[in-house]
């Protein structure tokens, strides 16, 4: 009898501990066969490195043979290939008026890359300008002060402001630098200039639209 | 003898039989999920609309409409055409503002639109995860528990009938020898061993395979980010972050600026929003995880300005870089190229990456393991560029025996197997 007992003692145990594995989140990684090969001993993207310091300036021979920094700027004065010379002026009042003078190297956009720059807009602008540019995007809401880029000012504002603005940010809004490239933030102002033809018929006919404008401005100036 | 040998036959049927049935069901329906996944879960959901109508009862919307039953097949091929004629196709653009990307026959064909279809309608949304939890573990208990009593039943009873053919044998005076005690019978011996080898050699066979696998892996990071918040409820695209996904190898983890681009407008967590919730139940308090962007990026939430850098290192002072934990990783001798996938393949970030805005913390979806990759270069169709509606990629023109082929009709479509996606030296080099 004890043996039974024993026997089915062990059975029940067997079968709780099955039940009861393999529930919450996985928190670990697990085990690996060959770690050194699964985490590569070689800089990576995303992979740790042991140092935080920055240099921006790799001319100045003080910052020579100290730790590389890959994320480095392009050398001053060198332009990438099919690229544009880097944008000279600099993010402060004077360079917002100076911006004004600089006019859109590029021709008008043909159909592959007005379909190009319709995907861009979408991605990075329609978020919060909405996908007409009347400031009506899923954030706009809750970040309050979206400019509506069919709006008068917008529609009065120079073809090199509205790059200033979308390279370097203005206001609420951040620069767009780091996601878009020069080519593809200026097909993004000619995009916008479109966006203002299609909604200029529609912005007259009704005043309804020039209400949202209004009240995004006053959420602003709070 | 004989009695044993016979015994052990019949366990070896019932044990062949109980595994048949446990892995013959749920393959054939997986068809119209996995399609669903691939093409239309960008846009569509089967409960709800998205920035496309919900799919479940479709068919009864299109019947109540008055429509032909082949009315869709043409519709998913056509979007583009039909949405100046068909009166149906203006009002349903008139509704959700966005006309459908067209699906050729050759990326969809009939029978799978079928498929999706009557998965949508018989899809059921899934219990919010803290509550299944909960229900699943039940399950399973109650299940045990229903296994043990029947294993007892049988046992008894097996017992039982023992002891009354004994009786009844006594009653009819034949003599037998002394029944041998269940623990020392060989045939019940024989069966529990023969169950705990399979159990010991599936148990083995799964953490061998699972070593280096990190499928589910969902780690803590430093701010409680909620994709469900950010893709799912705010509809932020995944390339807004990840822009890297569609220009190079690394999808990238977004640098603190484009964070900054939103955050420094929002500053808390609204309270009425859904509760955000952390995968083990606990809660988590938005506005404290905001504050925590702000001390990395170095940011002043009052002055609404960023530290001055006193200290010359580029960066404002107290800004450091935020050590999000990687989930995703392929091991060294493995090259993987978001761009390959996403620009040149037209993926769908949540083909690889599962229904990332509806995971508040984001867990591995799939194993990452080669079989897994073979087996979607396998079956997925190359999108040939296609000179009458400019649709396809122009890349793959250089495959030029293919395109005849295709012509001529010796083939119907081009996996990417065929073009090359299963040759070792594509990925291991």
């Amino acid at each position: 009898m004890k043996k039974t007992f024993i026997i089915t003692a062990f059975i029940i145990t067997t079968a709780v501990v099955l039940i009861s594995c393999g529930s919450g989140p996985r928190r670990d990684t697990g085990r690996i066969y060959m770690p050194d090969m699964a985490y590569s001993r070689a800089y990576e993207t995303y992979a740790q490195r042991d140092s935080l310091v920055f240099f921006s300036d790799m001319s100045n021979p003080a910052n020579w043979g100290s730790k590389i920094f890959y994320n480095n700027q392009p050398v001053t004065g060198t332009i990438k290939r099919g690229g544009n010379a880097a944008y000279a002026l600099l993010n402060d009042s004077a360079g917002y008026i100076a911006s004004a003078a600089i006019v859109n190297p590029y021709p008008p956009m043909d159909k592959a890359d007005s379909t190009e720059t319709s995907r861009l807009y979408n991605i990075n602008c329609g978020v919060c300008h909405g996908a007409g540019g009347q400031a009506n995007g899923p954030v706009a809401g809750k970040l309050g002060g979206v400019r509506d880029l069919t709006s008068d000012l917008v529609l009065k504002l120079a073809d090199g402001t509205i790059f200033h603005s979308i390279t370097y940010g203005k206001n609420n809004m951040g620069g767009y630098a780091s996601q878009l490239n020069s080519k593809q933030r200026w097909l993004i102002v000619q995009y916008v200039r479109a966006l203002q033809r299609k909604a200029a018929p529609a912005a007259t006919a009704t005043t309804a639209v020039a209400a949202i404008p209004a009240k995004a401005d006053t959420v602003k100036t709070k | 003898m004989s009695c044993i040998s016979q015994n052990v036959k019949r366990v070896f049927t019932g044990l062949l039989i109980v595994v048949s049935l446990l892995f013959s069901n749920s393959i054939l329906a997986a068809d119209g999920e996995a399609i669903f996944k691939a093409k239309c879960a960008a846009c569509h959901k089967p409960i709800g609309d998205l920035s496309g109508p919900q799919l479940k009862g479709a068919k009864e919307r299109q019947a109540a409409a008055g429509l032909p039953a082949d009315w869709v097949y043409k519709w998913v091929a056509n979007t583009t055409s039909m949405v100046e004629t068909d009166p149906y196709a203006k009002a349903l653009k008139a509704k959700y503002g966005a006309v459908m990307t067209p699906f050729p026959e050759s990326q969809v064909s009939k029978a799978d639109i079928d498929a999706i279809l009557d998965w949508a309608d018989k899809y059921t949304p899934p219990v919010p995860q803290a509550a299944a939890g909960g229900q699943e573990e039940d399950h399973s208990l109650l299940y045990g528990i229903l296994t043990l009593i029947l294993a007892f039943v049988i046992f008894t009873l097996v017992q039982v009938n023992g002891s009354l053919r004994k009786l009844s044998d006594e009653k009819d005076d034949i003599r037998r020898s002394e029944p041998i005690p269940f623990y020392r019978n060989k045939s019940y011996l024989m069966i529990l061993v023969l169950a705990l080898a399979a159990l010991a050699g599936y148990f083995f066979m799964e953490a061998a395979i699972g070593t280096g696998r990190q499928q589910n892996y969902q780690p803590e990071q430093p701010i409680f980010y909620s994709h469900k918040v950010h893709a799912g409820t705010n509809q932020i695209s995944c390339l807004y972050c990840h822009g890297g996904a569609q220009d190079s190898k690394h999808a990238n983890i977004p640098s603190v600026n484009i964070c900054m681009n939103c955050h420094k407008g929002i500053k808390e967590y609204a309270k009425e929003s859904e509760a955000l919730l952390r995968a083990d139940g606990t809660p988590v308090d938005g506005t404290a995880e905001i504050q925590k962007l702000y001390k990395y990026a170095g940011w002043n939430a009052d002055t609404k300005t960023y530290n001055p850098d006193n200290n010359g290192d580029g960066v404002p002072d107290g800004a450091t870089e935020i050590p999000w934990i990687k989930i995703h990783n392929l091991p060294d001798h493995v090259y993987f190229n978001h761009s390959q996938h996403v620009k040149v393949g037209k993926q769908q970030c949540q083909t690889c990456h599962g229904n990332i805005q509806e995971m508040p913390e984001v867990y591995q979806f799939s194993t990452l393991s080669m079989g897994w990759c073979i087996n979607c270069h396998r079956t997925t169709k190359v999108d040939f560029y296609n000179k009458a509606d400019s649709s396809g990629n122009k890349f793959y023109s250089i495959y030029e025996k293919f395109h005849n082929d295709i012509k001529s009709g010796k083939l119907d479509s081009v996996t990417v197997e065929k073009i090359g996606g299963t040759e070792c030296q594509k990925c291991h080099y």
